[in-house]
């Protein structure tokens, strides 16, 4: 790996060293709101025809450098009219380019179809999704939204409804990393995965990474969900939301400045040096249901809320940004139990232009996750706090030596507080505080990736990151004596001091990509990467509940490691290739995966480890899609053909044995079409093979107790039946005005009403029966209809 | 309201409630459906939960049965030579269980002979089936005492407590030191309240979390788990509670049942076998196990509701 570095350095700087090469830099931005963009392409093409591609980054900040002559520019990025130019380069440039959304005439000839950027970039099992795209999928109840959205896409796939969270390649949901500006979110759902914690009118840009991970993402074994929020309207101040079925959302922006009287809603000519944007939603889900509860249960409340805030200050080659999130799902019913949980994020970012080629990006971020639990009842009060705090601190570099070569590197380290549990009960005689102790860790990494064009056709993205993870005290120890397959024996326990240093983990995690062009509209792609993961969500049930609590690498947890390997074939059709096809296979061979033994407890157990298995995993598949980018009718089909597997001694007999999440076909075909200015129709189709369950076959009693038996000791050897689902929904966009711009949204999910199970589960001594009974459980029973309402002014 | 410390049922009730609480609900649905399951061979299931009560004790042998058979008749074993060993004397004292009817094995302990189980000792049960021989452990720990029942007049508010009445509540402390386990059984006119919900077990106190010892047992344990707050008392029925020592095991054990007969719904975990202490003396033969042996001390005490 060091020798293909020096290799690659001197190459780069050979490609450079030559003379009268200029640099072409800048930020590229939407000219309207003047918000960054990230992933437009800028194509020099110099008199002889020969083009040289780069692409803005993360945070809109492009570099070329270039020969000296004119240069035909292009700066292209979907969802925006490109702009073409001729550039004389005879000194270093600064040069921003600002580009306009398509608007809504389809009659203009679209350029971004001959982008082929799919096929020419170096990224693989990428997808990215718009806002704008998110917004046009029907969705339940009427509201889009960010993790349902990407769940449509080949790879991802979901248990089923009321299910928090999504599974990525056959992995489990903890292995997503879900980024929101930059810091990680620990639980994305609001009411249980009906709708994920990032409100769609606050978010920029999505990017889901699957394979072929880049070095500077790391920490979770799976895929990488990177959401970033938009930075506010530096030109206009401008306000929309929506009224839906299940809650409301508004969202305020502009610039910050003191605005001239009655010019408030004129657009600034010269965009502010500052800007923001707030957004909120909150549901009402308790207010509707307030004439339906029995009278003790009129004092309750049922609802979920979240605010997205962020502000920014641009001034020469600095950009500040400041952002937070915080939201809750809070339950409670008066006098009898109350439940809160949600997160809440701070990120502070300063991006800095060094030079014409060095861009950095710092940033340090705070991200909590907590639940609460209360109970009450005659005086007695019980109540549980559990919590995740981190801060971590990062440091982002790109350096852009010449366009064939470019470098990031950097590095970060995070300091972790886990607070598995801390209760209170207290009642008329007692007043018992207990809990669990806290734990501590710190984790660090360093990265460097290089990405070269070695020559027209052969491009390479070789990177390695560096990870250590501590795990410190203060704290308990436990050793315990490992015998395969069975509860842990305690062996030695002792405490530590703050700061002291039980366990440290170091991880080289090599990342490799490789693009093959075969022609303009075709390439091969493939890559490999290993990811570490030290966060383990503790849980065993069939969806993650928001009381599953997280747990650090310890003496007795390993790091969890996956080595992925993928392929693919990436191809355009179409007169301006606005069919984007991909045919993607990956295999993923998992270590030190997390399982418990029979009747594992996993809530305020001092002595959890114990409990704990250590096993194998396997996942592999193949994805087809193809996509439609331009015309009155979009959309894509997607299907995936996978296999999730895992081999843990003590379970299943140590044979293999399927995830809970295992879907061996996946088919989803998502559809819109432009009937005229004033109507949008869309449609979406999922298949899903059924996920595995476990049946019970037996019974015995004992004590006068009903007992049920598995009979063997098989795990997940029963298929649960087929999961599709038809979702419609017709947008109508009222006639607009200068100031005020509205739609109504008609959606219907579940169009044929489908009882999807999501597990048939046994009642021993079912209630009505009074016999076993097996139960078809679906989450969602019916069609459910909603009509909501969307504007801006 | 289960209030429990128990976490596994303290987090299945609060799911459920959840679940149930959000309006989701009234999309979500569940029926009951026809399903086939393998058939598998069945178990010989020993149910021998022995207790020092001077009363006749029973050892129930059978057959376990498929899991949808309606008619819950498991097929008794009539053959057996069952006995249980006092392995703390020396030669170990027998005590012969012999055959009732439908598989039940009795023993009547006697004072005078002293032919009666001592707190402290290990016993060994042996069970032999035509030609295989079963074996199974337990000590005999002590139990705690009882210090009264306590009558509580309490408003039905709705749910846990529907009827306004009369309930108990049982004032006991633990028995001071650790590793205590109880099985707390409620009476009702002498017919022992069984449903699952009602099971009550308790490590000390109630919480093996906690640092407090030998008080009171903690709420759930000793008020919201010995009522059936469906059915408030009457006056003049009988309430009787009794307090059984267990161990650890068999507190294990029950606590699986508990969570096996409540697991299902979004939050399930995957099901599993209930681990039995029975084992075969031929360790290679393969036979399909089922059922518990647990010795246990009785404190007991009784209040007629006035």
């Amino acid at each position: 790996m060091h020798r293909l570095y020096i290799l690659v350095f001197t190459v780069g700087s050979m490609g450079y060293t030559t003379a009268q090469n200029f640099t072409l830099s800048g930020y590229i931005q939407d000219s309207i709101n003047r918000e960054t963009l990230s992933k437009v392409q800028i194509i020099a093409t110099d008199s002889e025809g020969k083009e040289l591609r780069s692409t803005t980054n993360g945070y809109g900040f492009y570099s070329v450098t270039l020969s000296k002559s004119i240069q035909q520019i292009s700066v292209l990025k979907p969802g925006y009219l490109s702009i073409k130019e001729s550039i004389i380069l005879d000194k270093h440039l600064n040069r921003n380019f600002y580009l306009s959304p398509e608007t809504e005439s389809l009659d203009l000839v679209d350029i971004r179809a001959k982008q082929n950027n799919n096929v020419k970039s170096l990224d693989m099992s990428t997808q990215t999704i718009s806002g704008q795209t998110i917004k046009k999928i029907p969705s339940f109840l009427g509201e889009s939204d960010v993790i349902r959205s990407i769940q449509l896409l080949p790879g991802v796939s979901t248990v089923g409804e009321g299910s928090s969270g999504f599974n990525v390649r056959g992995g489990s949901i903890d292995q997503n990393l879900v980024l929101m500006d930059e810091a990680p979110v620990f639980n994305s759902a609001h009411l249980f995965g009906f709708f994920s914690i990032f409100n769609p009118d606050a978010v920029k840009d999505v990017e889901l990474i699957k394979g072929g991970i880049p070095a500077n993402y790391g920490g979770r074994l799976s895929s990488t969900l990177d959401v970033k929020n938009r930075d506010g309207n530096k030109r206009v101040f401008q306000a929309n939301g929506g009224v839906g079925t299940i809650f409301s959302r508004l969202t305020v922006e502009g610039p910050i400045v003191i605005p001239e009287k009655n010019l408030i809603r004129t657009p600034r000519k010269t965009p502010a040096r500052s800007s923001f944007i707030i957004s909120g939603r909150r549901s009402y889900i308790d207010y509707l249901a307030k004439p339906f509860l029995p009278a003790n249960l009129t004092g309750s409340q049922f609802y979920f809320y979240d605010l997205t805030a962020k502000a920014n200050y641009s001034y020469k080659r600095d950009n500040l940004f400041i952002s937070t999130y915080i939201g809750d799902d809070v339950f409670t019913a008066q006098g009898l139990f109350g439940v809160k949980w949600g997160n809440s994020t701070v990120t502070g970012r300063w991006n800095h232009v060094f030079n014409k080629r060095l861009f950095a990006n710092f940033t340090y971020y705070y991200s909590r996750y907590r639940y609460n639990l209360e109970f009450m009842n005659r005086g007695a009060t019980f109540n549980w706090q559990s919590y995740i705090i981190n801060n971590s601190a990062k440091a982002d570099f790109n350096y852009y030596l010449s366009p064939k070569n470019n470098f990031s590197f950097g590095f970060q380290t995070t300091h972790y507080r886990f607070i598995p549990g801390k209760a209170i009960a207290k009642s008329e005689t007692l007043n018992l505080k207990f809990g669990l102790p806290d734990r501590y860790a710190m984790e660090s990494a360093a990265y460097l990736s290089n990405d070269w064009n070695a020559n027209g056709r052969f491009s390479i993205r070789a990177g390695i990151r560096f990870s250590q993870f501590a795990y410190l005290g203060p704290g308990q120890v436990y050793v315990y004596t490992r015998i395969p397959g069975k509860q842990g024996v305690l062996d030695t326990a002792y405490t530590t001091k703050n700061g002291e240093l039980v366990v440290n983990y170091f991880n080289p995690e090599p990342r490799l990509g490789f693009k093959f062009q075969i022609d303009k509209t075709s390439s091969i792609k493939g890559g490999y990467n290993r990811m570490v993961q030290n966060l383990h969500l503790i849980s065993n049930t069939t969806a993650s509940v928001p009381f599953d609590v997280w747990q650090p690498t310890t003496n007795n947890i390993k790091p969890e490691i996956a080595d992925q390997l993928g392929l693919g074939y990436f191809k355009n059709f179409g007169q301006n290739g606005e069919y984007e096809t991909s045919i993607e296979g990956y295999y993923k061979s998992l270590q030190n995966q997390v399982d418990y033994i029979d009747g594992a407890t996993l809530l305020l157990n001092e002595y959890l480890e114990a409990d704990l298995l250590n096993g194998i995993g396997r996942a592999y598949g193949l994805e087809a899609y193809i996509r439609k980018t331009t015309g009155k009718f979009t959309g894509w089909i997607s299907y995936t053909l996978s296999r999730s597997e895992r081999k843990v001694i003590g379970i299943n007999d140590g044979n293999w044995y399927p995830n809970r999440f295992d879907r061996l076909h996946n088919l989803y075909v998502v559809a819109q079409y432009k009937l005229n200015k004033k109507w949008d129709l869309a449609a979406n189709f999922v298949f899903s093979s059924g996920t595995p369950s476990n049946f019970y076959s037996g019974q015995y009693s004992v004590q006068g107790y009903v007992i049920p038996d598995a009979g063997s000791n098989a795990r997940n050897n029963v298929r649960n039946p087929n999961y599709h689902r038809l979702d419609i929904s017709a947008t109508y966009t009222r006639k607009k005005t200068k100031k005020y711009k509205s739609d109504w949204v008609f959606s219907c999910y579940n169009v044929y009403n489908r009882r999807n199970p999501f597990s048939i589960y046994f009642s021993t001594n079912h209630q009505e029966k009074g016999q076993n009974a097996a139960i078809r459980f679906s989450v969602i029973g019916s069609i459910v209809p909603a009509i909501s309402y969307n504007f801006a002014f | 309201m289960n209030l429990h410390l128990n976490p596994n049922k303290l987090f299945k009730t609060i799911r459920l409630l959840l679940f149930l609480a959000t309006l989701f609900a009234q999309f979500a649905c569940e029926d009951v459906i026809q399903v086939t399951v393998k058939n598998q061979s069945a178990k010989i299931v020993v149910d021998a939960f022995i207790n020092t009560i001077n009363q006749i004790q029973t050892i129930h042998i059978t057959r376990s049965i498929g899991y949808f058979d309606s008619s819950r008749t498991e097929p008794p074993i009539t053959n057996a030579k069952v006995a249980i060993v006092d392995q703390t004397t020396l030669p170990g004292k027998l005590f012969v269980f012999t055959h009732a009817k439908n598989g039940k094995y009795q023993f009547t302990p006697n004072t005078l002979t002293g032919d009666t189980f001592t707190i402290g000792h290990d016993y060994a049960l042996l069970v032999v089936i035509d030609q295989d021989t079963l074996l199974g452990l337990s000590r005999l720990n002590p139990t705690t005492k009882i210090d009264s029942i306590r009558l509580v007049e309490v408003e039905g508010n709705g749910p846990p407590i529907n009827t306004t009445g009369k309930y108990v509540e049982l004032i006991a402390n633990d028995r001071k030191g650790k590793g205590d386990f109880y099985w707390i059984k409620t009476f009702r006119n002498d017919s022992f309240l069984n449903s699952i919900n009602q099971l009550n077990i308790s490590p000390d106190m109630g919480n093996v979390s906690i640092k407090e010892d030998g008080q009171l047992f903690i709420y759930p344990v000793r008020y919201t788990k010995v009522n059936d707050f469906s059915r408030s008392y009457k006056s003049r029925e009988t309430v009787r509670i009794e307090i059984h020592s267990v161990n650890g095991l068999a507190f294990a054990w029950f606590n699986l049942i508990a969570n096996e007969n409540q697991n299902g719904g979004l939050f399930a975990t995957p099901p599993i076998n209930i681990f039995t202490n029975i084992v075969s003396y031929n360790e290679k033969k393969k036979i399909g196990l089922a059922g518990f042996f647990c010795m246990s001390a009785v404190a007991s005490a009784s209040v007629v509701i006035p």
